[in-house]
Parts: C-alpha cells; sequence; structure tokens
C-alpha cells in the first residue's frame, strides 16, 4: 500500500472538538434552573420590588408615615374635579368639604365654609385669602320638589354654575389616597411593608435556627431522645397556634414590632424541625456520614458541616414558603387589633383602619390588601421555582 | 389494628391533658386577672369576688378544680359574662360555627378535590391554567379581604345579601366563600401536584396495558392514591375551619365561639380560654386520629405496616 494515500492528523485537534461539559456546582446548576422558571424569576422581582418598596420608598418622600392632615382626610387616589374657572378646579367631598385641586392634580387647599344653610341645603365656601367664594347647593334629589333631578350638586361661583364634574385626575399629593385622619396612605402601605416583611423575614429566621437546630439534634441522637423530642413537637403541632400567639401577645403587653416577632418566631418552629429531622433522618445513615465518624469528627461539627449544608435545599424552599405565610399571619393578627400600635402600622392594620369606611372609601382597603397579595404571590411563586431548582429528587442531567 | 387505634386512642387523651395544663398554667402566668381594672376595686369586693369564683384557692387546688370540670363537661362559670356558663356559651355558639365550617369543608372537598384532579388530567391546557391561577389568586388572598369585598359588592352595591348574620340560605354562602378560599385553592393545587405524579407511576402504565378503560385507571386507581395528602391536610383544616376564624366571623357578626378566642384572653376570662382551648385541641387531636385510621382504609401499605408495630 502506497504510504502517500495516508496523512498524519494532528492528534490535539482531535482532543479539541470532544464537547466537554462544563462541571458546575451545586449553587451554579440551581440558578441556571431557576433561569428558566419563568414564574420563579417573575417572583424573584416581584420579591425585589416589594422590599424596595418598603425600604427605599420612604426615603424618596419627605412625608412620615404619622404626618396627617385632617384637612386633607378621605382622599380617593382618583378625584372627579369641578371646574369653576379657567384654572380653578375643585374636588367635592363625600361629607361635603370642598377641596381646591390643580389641573393636573395636586391638591392645593381646603375652602372654609363660611355659611351654612342646612335646611336649604346650602352651604358657601371661600378660599383662605378669600378672593373665591363657591357657593354649593346638595339640596337636589334630598329636599320634596327637587326630586328626579338629573344632577346631585351645583356649584357657583361669580354666577356661572357648574353640574358636572369635567375633568377625572389621579391624586398626585395622596398617590393611593389619603386615611381617615388625612395621612399618605401610599407612605403608610410602604411602612406596613417594612413592618410586615421585618416581622416575616425575623420571625422565618428564628424558626429556622430553632427548627434546624431542634431537627438536626433530634435526628442525629435517634432512640429515646429522638422519640421524647418529637413526642413535644406532635403536642406543640396539636395547640391551636394563633391562640398562643395571642396569649403571647397579651403576656408581652405592649404592642411592638419584637412582640410579634417573639409570638411567631417562637411557634411556628415545629414545620422546619419535622423537615429537618426527616432530612438528617436519611443522610445520617450515608456512608460519608460514617467516614466523618471514623475519622474522629465530633457530633457538632458533623451536624453543622455534613448533615445541614446536605439538606440546605429543602430548608431553604421551606424557609421562602415560611415568608408568605408569617406576613399572612402578621395580617391576621394585627387585622383582629392585637398588631403594632398606632399610629405605626402593618398591612393588616392599614386593613383594619379601611374597614369602618369601607363603603365610602373602599380604595383604603384595597392597596393594603393588594401589596400582600403580591407578597404571597411573588413569595409562592418564588418558592415554587426554588423548589423544582433545588430539590435534588427532581434533579434530572 | 384495634390495637393500634386503642393506643393511638389514649395517646390522643392525654395529648387533650397536657394540653389543657400548658394553657391553664400559662393563663394564671400573665400578670393581672379577670378582675383587674384600669379603675381598681377596692380589697374587700375584690376578695370577695376571687372566693366566689375560687380564684384565692391555692393554684393547684383550681388546677384539680379544673381537671374535675372537665371531665364532668362543667366549664365554669364565665367571668365576664355575669350569670352565664362558658358550657352556656359554647352551646350557644359552636352550632353557628359548625354550620358555616361544615359548608365551607363540604366546599373544600366537593370543589378542590375533582377540581385538581380535571386539571391534572388537562395538564397544560387552557383549562389547567385558568384552574391553576385561580388556585393561586386563592392562596394569596387573605380571608379578611375576600370577606370583606364580598360584603362591599354583594351586600353594599348590589343589595343580594344582607350584610351581616345568619338570617337565610343566601347569608351562607359569603362566610362560606370566605373560610375556604385558601383551603379550597390549597386543596386543589395539593390534588393536582399529586395526581400529577401518580399518573406517571408504573401501576398506572401497567393498568393501561392491561386494557383498564381510562375512567376505571383515573377513578379506581390513580385517584386513590392521589387524595392521600390532601386527607393528611383536611385534618388539621377542618379542625381550625370547625372552631371558627375569628376574622370571618367578626366580619359577618356570626355569633359563633370565634370571637372568644380574642376576647377571652383580653379579658383574661381564665374558664373561657379554657374551654375554647380544650376544645379545639380535642376537635384537632380527634380528627388527627380520623386521618389516621382514613390513611389505613385507603392505603393498605400503611395498614400493614401498623399491623406490623
Amino acid at each position: 500500500m502506497d504510504a502517500s494515500k495516508f496523512v498524519i492528523i494532528d492528534k490535539s485537534t482531535l482532543i479539541d472538538t470532544e464537547p466537554v461539559r462544563q462541571s458546575l456546582t451545586y449553587w451554579q446548576d440551581a440558578w441556571r434552573r431557576l433561569k428558566k422558571h419563568k414564574p420563579a424569576i417573575a417572583g424573584l422581582i416581584g420579591v425585589i420590588f416589594i422590599i424596595l418598596f418598603g425600604f427605599a420608598g420612604p426615603l424618596l418622600s419627605s412625608v412620615s408615615y404619622s404626618d396627617q392632615d385632617v384637612d386633607f382626610a378621605n382622599l380617593p387616589p382618583v378625584l372627579n374635579l369641578y371646574q369653576m374657572d379657567e384654572d380653578i378646579y375643585v374636588f367635592l367631598t363625600n361629607d361635603y368639604k370642598l377641596i381646591q385641586v390643580s389641573r393636573s392634580g395636586m391638591v392645593l387647599e381646603k375652602y372654609k365654609r363660611i355659611e351654612q344653610d342646612p335646611v336649604n341645603k346650602i352651604y358657601t365656601y371661600a378660599n383662605a385669602a378669600r378672593d373665591i367664594e363657591v357657593v354649593l347647593d346638595f339640596s337636589y334629589n334630598l329636599l320634596p320638589g327637587k326630586m328626579d333631578s338629573p344632577y346631585d350638586y351645583t356649584l357657583t361661583y361669580n354666577n356661572s354654575v357648574v353640574t358636572e364634574s369635567t375633568r377625572r385626575v389621579l391624586n398626585k399629593k395622596y398617590p393611593f389616597g389619603s386615611d381617615i385622619v388625612g395621612r399618605n396612605l401610599l407612605i403608610r402601605v410602604m411602612y406596613g411593608a417594612r413592618i410586615s416583611l421585618t416581622v416575616a423575614f425575623v420571625a422565618s429566621l428564628v424558626n429556622l435556627f430553632i427548627g434546624v437546630f431542634y431537627g438536626s439534634i433530634s435526628a442525629y441522637e435517634g432512640g429515646r431522645t429522638d422519640i421524647i423530642m418529637m413526642r413535644i413537637v406532635d403536642l406543640l403541632n396539636s395547640i391551636p397556634l394563633i391562640l398562643y400567639v395571642i396569649l403571647i401577645m397579651v403576656v408581652f403587653g405592649n404592642r411592638g414590632l419584637w412582640t410579634m416577632i417573639i409570638a411567631l418566631g417562637s411557634v411556628y418552629w415545629v414545620v422546619m424541625a419535622r423537615l429537618v429531622r426527616g432530612q438528617v433522618l436519611s443522610l445520617k445513615e450515608q456512608e460519608f456520614v460514617l467516614a466523618a465518624r471514623a475519622l474522629g469528627v465530633s457530633r457538632n461539627k458533623i451536624i453543622r458541616n455534613h448533615l445541614i449544608p446536605n439538606a440546605i435545599g429543602p430548608i431553604i424552599v421551606s424557609m421562602t414558603m415560611m415568608i408568605p405565610s408569617a406576613v399572612f399571619t402578621e395580617s391576621f393578627i394585627s387585622f383582629i387589633g392585637l398588631g403594632v400600635s398606632a399610629p405605626m402600622a402593618s398591612w393588616g392594620t392599614l386593613a383594619n383602619d379601611a374597614l369602618s369606611g369601607l363603603l365610602s372609601y373602599p380604595y383604603q382597603l384595597f392597596f393594603p390588601s393588594l401589596a400582600i397579595a403580591v407578597t404571597m404571590l411573588s413569595f409562592n411563586m418564588l418558592g415554587d421555582g426554588l423548589r423544582d431548582a433545588l430539590d435534588p429528587r427532581l434533579r434530572k442531567g | 389494628m384495634g390495637r393500634y387505634f386503642f393506643r393511638r386512642f389514649l395517646y390522643s387523651l392525654l395529648t387533650i391533658w397536657l394540653i389543657a395544663s400548658v394553657t391553664f398554667f400559662m393563663m394564671h402566668a400573665i400578670p393581672g386577672g379577670p378582675f383587674t381594672r384600669e379603675k381598681a376595686i377596692p380589697d374587700e369586693i375584690l376578695r370577695v369576688i376571687e372566693a366566689k369564683y375560687n380564684l384565692d384557692a391555692p393554684l393547684y387546688e383550681q388546677y384539680f378544680d379544673y381537671l374535675k370540670g372537665l371531665v364532668t363537661f362543667d366549664l365554669g362559670p364565665s367571668f365576664q359574662k355575669v350569670g352565664t356558663s362558658v358550657n352556656d356559651l359554647i352551646v350557644a355558639g359552636f352550632p353557628n360555627t359548625a354550620k358555616v365550617g361544615f359548608f365551607a369543608i363540604l366546599a373544600i372537598i366537593v370543589i378542590g378535590v375533582p377540581v385538581g384532579i380535571v386539571s391534572a388530567l388537562k395538564q397544560n391546557k387552557p383549562l389547567d391554567y385558568i384552574v391553576m391561577f385561580g388556585a393561586t389568586l386563592g392562596v394569596t388572598i387573605p380571608s379578611f379581604v375576600i370577606a370583606t369585598v364580598y360584603i362591599y359588592i354583594f351586600a353594599g352595591k348590589l343589595g343580594w345579601v344582607p350584610p351581616f348574620g345568619l338570617r337565610n340560605a343566601v347569608s351562607y354562602i359569603g362566610p362560606m366563600i370566605a373560610l375556604s378560599g385558601y383551603s379550597l385553592s390549597f386543596v386543589a393545587r395539593l390534588t393536582r401536584s399529586s395526581m400529577l405524579e401518580i399518573l406517571r407511576a408504573d401501576y398506572i402504565q401497567t393498568a393501561r396495558a392491561n386494557g383498564l378503560s381510562e375512567y376505571s385507571v383515573i377513578a379506581k386507581h390513580a385517584v386513590k392514591n392521589a387524595v392521600i395528602p390532601v386527607i393528611t391536610y383536611l385534618g388539621p383544616t377542618i379542625a381550625a375551619i370547625m372552631t371558627g376564624s375569628f376574622v370571618v366571623e367578626r366580619i359577618f357578626a356570626i355569633p359563633g365561639i370565634g370571637r372568644y378566642f380574642v376576647e377571652s384572653v383580653t379579658n383574661r376570662d381564665y374558664t373561657t380560654i379554657m374551654a375554647v382551648t380544650v376544645l379545639y385541641a380535642t376537635i384537632y387531636v380527634f380528627m388527627v386520629l380520623l386521618v389516621d385510621i382514613a390513611y389505613a382504609l385507603v392505603d393498605p401499605r400503611i395498614r400493614f405496616e401498623k399491623e406490623k408495630a
């Protein structure tokens, strides 16, 4: 055979073409799979947004959560304005307050009621400088002889009569409206986010530590220790926890942020303890634990360095699910009036405050509820994605 | 089998006793008693009142009296509602709570489970997406929001239902929706995910390979296993609903026992607190026991293990 028919191939090119898969660490792999899970990313963005909303939001505004202005109480987020003149717009509240608002929706000034005639239902208003006087007649559809009128009010200024509101603007000063004493609801919902999230995060962290500690000890020790420790957990689990949270709130007396954290943190750790115990029970029989034990590693170090890191996936998932349920519980307790005391407010307190004026001012309930729902939704979606990304049983290739 | 459940029953009684004791001592550890007022009551009067309710006795004596009462179903007089016994309060309130709770639980089982199954069978179809969207919404909105929005729309704006109380059949709808909303959505999600897992199992494939009709594969083989996690979840949920969500009862002004949860603790009404806690714990513990029995009935593997143990 002719040797010239053969060509010697450079060996290095061959090796290069072989597909080499980049090796990924556990976290890189988890992140890669989390990125593929679209709802989880939406949830992550939602969580970041809520955190920024609560913690950075109030910094952008000079208004405090406790600043109140009774003149501007119960103003809705959308204002229906009556145009009195070229550049004079007024807003009429449900309780017959007349407020001057700029064309763009900035709340300017409450007019003073200078004359009132409750019998004929005619009020006269004037601004502070007394150069504008407006007469309100709200007798339509109320007094006999004036029924079946197409409108309820007439506003008279400089002999021109306005019966219809002609302009709808967004409230610039109070984007979420104002509450019953004229506090800015946007700022209050932001501060509410701070309180609700702080309570939820810290309580979940406390739960995490107690649960991991308790569960891992119980599972690692096994035998009688395990039985007794788990019986205690069973017992705690069969107690109406919400009642104990209320009891603890009463024991501590003052209704501060920390009371709430202690109450939630000291009660809800049993779920985590069970989860960790289950994980550790299956892990501790594996060879790497036996190897560590044979090398003389102490119990605490085995738990800390070998068992818990291997169970971290389910622990993180459970933690992500714990935060929204803590937000939920916190809002419930606040809603029944045992939450943080005024003027501080969490979302539950805000919802409770809105209850009395619900039929007239439904927006006061809407925004705190929306905040709770967005938080719950974000954390739940993130948790679902994390479960898929971190749970080793679901890992395939 | 019988022995196992007898042992479980005894264990349940022990649990109830422990809960009753823990609550008793915790309640008495809180500073202030039921007759602590902002305006102090003169000492002599206070002493007479305390003697009347036996509050001046040593703690252990009160404790044994209380246990004796529990066993004989005599829960003592209410400290705050003078002249009524706690038994009266519970007898008056519990039927209302139970009625509403019963319908809520019915809704959870009758709607939640089938919806979850259908959603799993139509995985990644429009129906599945709609159901899951609704279920996700259901677990994100607190019951007090559902309740208030319901009242705002149907009682306030439309006037279709009475805004409070349980006057007619229509008035049950609101509390039912508010009470069951979260759990119903949760059960639908749970059923769906467990159904999806089961449908991939080998034995389902075997059943299909044996030529069983699709209906009998789903109804006889898949569903039975898919509801096991739902049963686990339902036990505590039934207990929680049966003893009343005080928030929902408060919003709809239902004269149930839910409100005593909060009222009695803040008023330091010892006997009522104890009664409510023990009632809840009893229902809870026996629900868990029922769940265990239901388990054994649904899953022969568990039955076998328990007979061995």
